[in-house]
Order: C-alpha cells, then sequence, then structure tokens
C-alpha cells in the first residue's frame, strides 16, 4: 500500500486559503470558517498546524462574532449556529478556547432551543436534527451542556427515528447518512445512546455498503467519500 | 471592452449590475436563470436573434440574454457582478438598520427597496448568501402580505432553477409559507402548487434529499383529502422512477400522517377507520408488488415493502388486540395475518429461488433484496398474543441464509451477524 502524501494535501489546503479569486471560492464566503474548519483539522491530523498563522486566524474568527454571541461564516454576515460550532471548534483545536466568553455564545445557543426540544440554526427558525446536535456539541465543548433542557432535545432526536432505524432533519424525514451522524453523535454527548436501536440501524449502514466497496449515503445513491467518513465512524463509534 | 474575468473596473461592474437589476425589474416573471459561456450566448443570439432594443449598450447585449422569461448570463462577468451586488446590498442593509430608520418615515421605504432589489441579484449569483435571504424575511415580514410573500416564492423558484439543492431556498419557502398558514384562506392551493414544483424539479434533480424533504414538510399542512389524493397521484411519478428512494420515503410519509395524524378527529377504534386504512396500506402493497415484478432487483422498491408488511401487521395486531379486550365487532374484512405472511413468503420464494439468467445482475438483486426483506421483517415482528410467526419464518429463514450466501459471499459475516442479533426463542 502507498504512502498518503502529507505535503501534498498540506500545499493544497494553503492554497484553497489564498485563492480567493475564482467564482468557485467567492460564492463560498459566505460559509469560509466551515471551510476553515474542515482545513485546520485537516492539517492538524497531519501535524501540520504550525502551516498557518494561528493569530492571523483566530483574530479573524473573532471578528466573524456577532453581538448576539453567535458566530457567522464570515466578517459581516449573520450569524448561524453552523458557524458558531466551526468557530469553537477552530479555538479548540488551537487550545484557545478559554478566550471565548462561554456564556456568551452558550446564551445564543440556549436562545434557539424551541418548545419541542428541537434546535432552530438562527433567529429565522429553520430546524434540523443537525441543529441539534450542533448545539449539544458546541455546549458541551464550552461545558455549559447543562443551561439546555437535554431531556427535552434528546425527546425531539428521538422522534426523528424512522422505522429503518435511521435519522432524518425532522420528524418524518428520511433516513440519511448525515443526519444520522448528527442524531447519534448529539445522543452519544447527551448519554442517551440507549434510544437508538443498535442492531436495526447497524443494519441500515451495513447496506450503505456497495459493490466497490464504498459507502452511500442512501439507498441506490452513488458511493462518496464524505460518507465513508460518517458511517465509518458511526461504525467504530457504536460498539 | 474587458474580455477576462478580472479586469472589469468598478464603473463597469455597477453599470452591469444595474443592468441585470433593470432586466429582472422590466420581467418580473422570469422563472428561470443560468450561467452561460460568452461563446455559447453569442450563438444563442445567432440563433434566435437578440430580444432587446436597440438602445441597448454593447455590455448588455453580450453578457445577458433573456427571452420568454428565461435569463442568461454571461459566466465572464459573474464576479464583477457579484462584487457589485454583494456591495451595494450590504451598503443598504447597513442603512436599513441604522437606527434612525425604524421611524416608520417614507425613507424607510426607499431603502427597504434598494435592499430588496440588491439581494434579489445578489441571490442569483449565490444562492446560499443566508443574510440576504434574512434581509428580505426582515422586510417582509414588517409587511406580510400575500402578493408579497408570493414574490417570495417566485424569487426561490427562480434560483432553485439552476440550484435545485440550495438549502436556503427551501429554508426560505418554508418561512413563507409559515408566514402565510398564519392568516390566509389559500393555503391549501399554495401547499398544492408546492407539492407540484417540488415534483418537478426531482424529475430535473434525482433524489434532491432537500427537495423530498421540504414536500414531507408539506404534508403536515394537507387535509385528509390532500393526503390520499397526493398518494394516488403520486403513485404515477414513483412508478416511473423506481430507483428514487426518496419518493417512496414521501408514500410512507403521506400514509403514516394518515394513519397518525388526523387521530384527533376520529375514533381510532372504529371499525370503519380500521378498515379504511387497512384499504389504503393493502392498495399500496399490492401496488408495491406490481413493481417489483416489473422492475427487477430495485432496492427501493423491497425497502419500501418492509415498512408496509411491518406496518399493516402491526396495524392489524393493534386492532385485534383492541377487539378482544373491548368485546367490539370485529372488521367486517377479512383480515389475517398468517395469511398475509404466507403471500409474503411466497413472493420471496419465488424471487429468491428463480434466477432465470445467471448473467444478468438485476435476478440476482432481486433474489438478495428479497431474502434481506424477509430476514429484517423476521427480525421486526414481535411476538403477538395468540400469534406466533417467528416459528413460519424461522422455516424458510434456513433457505434464505443459504441463498444470500451463495449470492452475496462477502457478506457472510454480515448475515451470520444479523441473523444471530435476535435468536433467542
Amino acid at each position: 500500500m502507498g504512502e498518503l502524501a502529507a505535503d501534498k494535501h498540506v500545499k493544497y489546503i494553503i492554497s484553497v486559503e489564498k485563492k480567493k479569486d475564482s467564482f468557485e471560492s467567492v460564492v463560498m464566503e459566505h460559509l469560509r470558517l466551515n471551510g476553515a474548519y474542515w482545513g485546520l483539522t485537516t492539517l492538524d491530523i497531519l501535524g501540520k498546524l504550525d502551516a498557518v498563522d494561528e493569530e492571523d486566524v483566530i483574530s479573524w474568527i473573532l471578528k466573524c462574532q456577532d453581538e448576539s454571541g453567535g458566530f457567522a461564516g464570515n466578517i459581516g454576515h449573520d450569524p448561524h449556529v453552523l458557524y458558531t460550532l466551526s468557530a469553537v471548534q477552530v479555538l479548540a483545536l488551537f487550545d484557545k478556547v478559554d478566550i471565548l466568553d462561554a456564556d456568551k455564545v452558550s446564551n445564543y445557543i440556549v436562545g434557539l432551543q424551541n418548545e419541542d426540544g428541537s434546535f432552530s440554526g438562527d433567529i429565522w427558525g429553520e430546524v434540523d436534527t443537525r441543529f441539534s446536535y450542533i448545539a449539544i456539541c458546541c455546549l458541551s465543548i464550552l461545558q455549559r451542556l447543562d443551561k439546555i433542557n437535554v431531556d427535552k432535545a434528546v425527546e425531539y432526536i428521538v422522534s426523528c427515528k424512522n422505522l429503518d432505524g435511521g435519522f432524518g432533519c425532522t420528524p418524518g424525514g428520511e433516513s440519511h447518512s448525515g443526519q444520522i451522524f448528527c442524531c447519534v453523535g448529539a445522543l452519544a454527548i447527551a448519554g442517551a445512546l440507549h434510544h437508538v436501536d443498535k442492531d436495526l440501524l447497524g443494519w441500515w449502514l451495513c447496506e450503505r455498503q456497495v459493490k466497490s466497496g464504498g459507502l452511500n449515503g442512501r439507498p441506490e445513491k452513488l458511493p462518496d467519500v464524505g460518507l465513508l467518513l460518517l458511517v465509518g465512524s458511526f461504525k467504530l463509534d457504536h460498539d | 471592452m474587458s474580455t477576462s474575468e478580472n479586469s472589469y473596473s468598478e464603473a463597469e461592474a455597477l453599470n452591469l449590475l444595474a443592468q441585470l437589476e433593470r432586466i429582472l425589474d422590466l420581467d418580473p416573471l422570469i422563472d428561470e436563470v443560468g450561467f452561460i459561456h460568452p461563446s455559447q450566448l453569442a450563438t444563442l443570439k445567432e440563433e434566435i436573434g437578440n430580444s432587446l432594443s436597440s438602445e441597448d449598450k454593447d455590455h448588455e447585449s453580450t453578457s445577458f440574454w433573456i427571452r420568454d422569461h428565461k435569463l442568461g448570463i454571461s459566466t465572464q462577468i459573474l464576479i464583477p457582478v457579484y462584487k457589485a451586488a454583494k456591495h451595494a446590498f450590504i451598503s443598504a442593509l447597513r442603512q436599513y438598520k441604522t437606527p434612525g430608520n425604524f421611524s416608520g418615515k417614507s425613507q424607510d421605504d426607499t431603502v427597504a427597496i434598494e435592499v430588496m432589489i440588491h439581494s434579489k441579484a445578489l441571490l442569483l449569483l449565490s444562492c446560499d448568501f443566508a443574510t440576504a435571504w434574512n434581509s428580505r424575511k426582515l422586510i417582509v415580514s414588517n409587511k406580510q402580505l400575500l402578493p408579497i410573500l408570493m414574490d417570495e416564492l417566485r424569487l426561490s423558484a427562480v434560483v432553485l432553477s439552476h440550484s435545485p439543492k440550495s438549502e436556503q431556498a427551501w429554508s426560505h419557502r418554508r418561512w413563507v409559507i409559515n408566514m402565510i398558514s398564519r392568516n390566509c384562506s389559500t393555503l391549501q392551493w399554495i401547499i398544492e402548487r408546492e407539492s407540484e414544483l417540488v415534483e418537478k424539479i426531482a424529475e430535473r434533480s434525482k433524489m434532491n434529499y432537500r427537495a423530498w424533504n421540504h414536500r414531507c414538510w408539506l404534508v403536515s399542512f394537507m387535509t385528509r383529502e390532500q393526503v390520499l389524493n397526493e398518494l394516488k397521484q403520486s403513485r404515477n411519478w414513483s412508478g416511473l422512477h423506481v430507483a428514487d428512494n426518496s419518493c417512496f420515503h414521501y408514500h410512507r410519509r403521506l400514509m403514516i400522517w394518515n394513519l397518525e395524524g388526523f387521530c384527533h378527529i376520529q375514533d381510532n377504534n372504529s371499525s370503519g377507520y380500521f378498515v379504511e386504512t387497512y384499504q389504503v396500506w393493502k392498495e399500496e402493497l399490492d401496488w408495491n408488488e406490481s413493481l417489483i415484478k416489473r422492475y427487477v432487483g430495485r432496492e427501493a422498491l423491497w425497502l419500501h415493502r418492509r415498512f408496509l408488511s411491518l406496518y399493516l401487521i402491526k396495524h392489524i395486531a393493534t386492532h385485534l388486540l383492541g377487539v378482544s379486550c373491548q368485546s367490539k365487532p370485529k372488521a367486517s374484512v377479512d383480515i389475517d395475518i398468517d395469511s398475509l405472511m404466507d403471500h409474503e413468503l411466497c413472493l420471496v420464494h419465488s424471487c429468491s429461488t428463480t434466477i432465470p439468467d445467471a448473467n444478468f445482475e438485476d435476478f440476482q438483486a432481486q433474489a438478495i433484496h428479497s431474502a434481506a426483506y424477509m430476514l429484517w421483517l423476521t427480525k421486526q415482528i414481535p411476538e403477538y398474543q395468540g400469534i406466533n410467526i417467528q416459528e413460519k419464518l424461522q422455516a424458510g429463514a434456513g433457505d434464505l441464509m443459504r441463498m444470500l450466501k451463495r449470492s452475496c459471499p462477502d457478506r457472510s459475516s454480515l448475515w451470520d451477524y444479523l441473523v444471530g442479533y435476535h435468536s433467542e426463542p
């Protein structure tokens, strides 16, 4: 088996970070913080986090914070839980979570929990189990999980469980590997994994493997490397 | 005239933005936007002829193309126009949000209009620019008039014409519909149009999770009649797209909602209700079987059958339990779980043992899917009072296992594990 061309991956990531002029990068400006998380995590795994200027990154991230406490995808944009989690995760990579006012960030998230236990992504109200995962994960990193109604949050996630053992984005939503990753992850952090029917879900996940060996996200779809990560990580976790 | 993407001056970019916004204003019925390479744009101009007036400047005729409410934008100008639109939008939004502006003066409206114009142009270029969608929500929520809300649906539809998976565009639709549902009698009509829109988009964009998710979301707004109608209508579409798991999931959503979503308005213990719902499920099962026989080896069909069989069996068992507990008259339809299972075993047997052509992969897939279906069902059916299907299934399970291992040896350990997990008697 060949070796991972780590240096090339590092070079690629740095080049993407610098390339801001193509149309593709320009229409992703609003989610740059997500991109930062993926890129920096990769560098960290490759042991090359020092390839970027830590201070530069952190000061940019802090500029993305809105007065509500939440973070936007880039400077001047509206805040959303998606970017709030990425911000906290990136700071965690640099071991600098403590520079945040944890209460301020947590209050932003807490304010987005609805009566039925679900979480909205932002003040405009869209609900999705991904946001439940984000909220629980983020508060867990900030050590403020007790600020939300965890039982209700769990109840909502469980209401999104389907007959095939999988989870969708809202009650009645189609099972999708990405949503499953989020729901199971959230339940795991909340200490509520007993709600998952491991064998049933395990069956569904195993059926995601296609002849080529890759994994798809839903029945009849093509395999996808991103989903390999999600489905694979679940299977490692759940035993 | 500049020829490369990055060599447009600020003034030229502003000019292009103004042209785009003028086109959008002149034709509010634009229903489709696409990005076209300059060479293709030139070809379009030649073929069909320029529909713009002779007063139009050079830029416009080489950068935009419009006909029959379809707008083409040259890929060459995307970046400069995006930057100009973003700049104009942010500046207008900042002005709109400054404290003095909420005083209700007519100046407010002018700025609000600016925000709406620039955000529209911006969103056609960068469909997931959430801040732009949010600004529209902010402005619209101050007015909440139906025509304005319908305009939002129109804009979102245009965006979806070139970005059918845009999360923001779908989410904006839901926000608008929630606004409409608060005080509007045309909601049912809108829900029907929304459902049709999803089907249209699903035709072009296969297994589009966001589109189908939106359609599932609509179900909770539907009347019982609409739900049953949707089920019937969508069978036509689903029958032509048997590899699309999402459309079958939509069926499941409709059926469960039909079963559980209207319980507050009827007596769930009535025989009439039971018979009615049973018939809907039986129809769906029969239809599914006809597809299974016609389209060999389709995973989505078998997965749908898992759900249908399990739910039906549970539903019947619950009814029978209710009947015996409360001494109510049993439903007049002759429903028997045993015969249902016999039928399923028969179906599976015919699919898993006859492989007419070993070279044709689909027959093998059919065998595997049918066997997996029966194994799955075996594991899911709990034991009911007085009804033990387990024994019947266990008897056939051995054959199925042997067949599965033969056809799919690389999954041997999976089958062993799955059969093992509930094996206590």
